[in-house]
């Protein structure tokens, strides 16, 4: 599944998105609101579903090589978190729906695939 | 001849790792003067004048019950004790230093007491030496100098040829902040990978160095990270100047945390860090002293396979 898929089944809107960041594939999703869980978690090329929205996501994300961050049961994300998206070059989004809904309509997507 | 590869701000950041380096074994002083409790102050006073020390412990059978210091002697000699045993002048529960501490954890209980030396002692709880502030200086400058020599010798086979230069960069973290830690460990996983170091490895390395750096803001009074890489490995040095933890078997367990509601509510806390940083290096040590400081050490190798490959 591309990331455009993804963000059309989350409804959700864009914080930051690179050139070309439709079409980025993704293999794997993980959810978790735990920093030291993102850390080990040992998926490849995957998508990071969070509700936190401090800074260290980003960092955190980029340091486990995630390929995109959504922000999940969030309506408002603070100013610094897409700066920081922006500086990572890590394309993020904001979904209004809750992580257990956004887990169901993403296992749907990929059981299409 | 080329310049010494170290910006200014680094230099003063040096000198603190070189504290840390050291160990208080390194630096005390192993000729010590002490006296048993039936010893008279007068006994004392003359052992002091004659050697030129103004504090002498007190043992029995090795292990360190007091310390008479010239405080007390004037005390005894103002109100005609002289002749009294040490036993009933000394200052009993006297604070000790084990030898295999940091330097620093030294420096921090010079800060925290008033006390102008410390009995150093060993697993057995056995007396071996005596650390003052002096120790303390003289050592960091042997130190320095030593370095710098060092510094000197290597600078003119810079270009080895096959062999990367070695990257060592030290940071400051302060107390709950968040918003800067973490780039020690983004930039050592952008050295790795310039590297050309295996995904995996550069992973378990971001994630020990990563932790570590978190541990720092999020629980100590701030600290320093430092990041080397040669040839064969990363070494993360994570030092803090207190509180210090008082149960390290404790803090290695999985799920054990003393964060606030605070540093949970930006995603830390879940008692992962130590077990997680231990469980991705090939070498990880942790000494830490209540009041005085923690320092973790972990050590990821670049090339060599891990035996348990289980992460």
């Amino acid at each position: 599944m591309n990331l455009k898929q993804i963000v059309e089944t989350l409804d959700a809107s864009e914080l930051y998105a690179p050139d070309g960041w439709e079409a980025l594939e993704l293999e794997d999703v993980f959810a978790s609101d735990l920093i030291s869980d993102i850390l080990v978690s040992e998926g490849e090329d995957q998508l990071l579903l969070t509700s936190l929205t401090s800074p260290q996501v980003v960092r955190t994300a980029a340091l486990v090589g995630a390929i995109a961050i959504i922000l999940v049961h969030r309506r408002q994300t603070p100013e610094a978190l897409a700066a920081a998206a922006r500086q990572q070059n890590l394309p993020m989004f904001r979904s209004a729906i809750t992580k257990f809904d956004a887990c169901i309509r993403l296992g749907k997507l990929m059981e299409q695939k | 001849m080329s310049d010494i590869p170290l910006p200014l701000d680094q230099s003063a950041l040096r000198i603190q790792e070189l504290a840390y380096g050291l160990k208080v074994r390194d630096v005390m002083t192993r000729k010590i003067f002490a006296v048993t409790r039936t010893c008279t102050m007068s006994d004392v006073q003359t052992i002091m004048k004659n050697n030129g020390i103004s504090g002498v412990p007190v043992v029995d059978e090795a292990h360190v019950v007091g310390i008479i210091s010239m405080n007390d002697i004037m005390n005894a000699f103002v109100d005609g004790h002289m002749d009294d045993p040490v036993g009933r002048h000394m200052v009993p529960d006297v604070q000790t230093l084990s030898d295999e501490v940091p330097l620093t954890f030294a420096m921090s209980a010079f800060s925290k007491y008033s006390f102008r030396r410390f009995p150093v002692v060993n697993q057995k709880n056995e007396l071996v030496g005596i650390i003052t502030p002096r120790n303390i200086n003289l050592a960091l400058i042997r130190e320095l100098s030593r370095q710098l020599d060092e510094l000197e010798d290597n600078s003119g086979q810079a270009d080895r040829s096959g062999e990367q230069p070695v990257f060592h960069r030290i940071y400051r973290l302060t107390r709950y902040d968040f918003e800067h830690a973490g780039k020690a460990s983004a930039e050592l996983k952008k050295e790795l990978k310039a590297r050309g170091i295996p995904p995996k490895v550069v992973r378990r390395a971001a994630i020990a160095s990563y932790e570590l750096e978190i541990n720092i803001v999020a629980h100590s009074h701030g600290g320093t990270f430092a990041v080397l890489i040669d040839d064969k490995r990363v070494r993360i040095t994570a030092n803090d100047f207190g509180p210090g933890i008082p149960d390290v078997d404790a803090a290695m367990t999985e799920g054990f945390s003393t964060a606030n509601d605070w540093i949970r509510s930006q995603g830390f806390g879940a008692g992962m860090g130590l077990p997680n940083a231990k469980r991705v290096s090939d070498e990880f040590e942790i000494q830490s002293g209540v009041e005085m400081g923690t320092m973790v050490k972990a050590i990821v190798y670049l090339e060599q396979e891990r035996v348990n490959e289980d992460q």
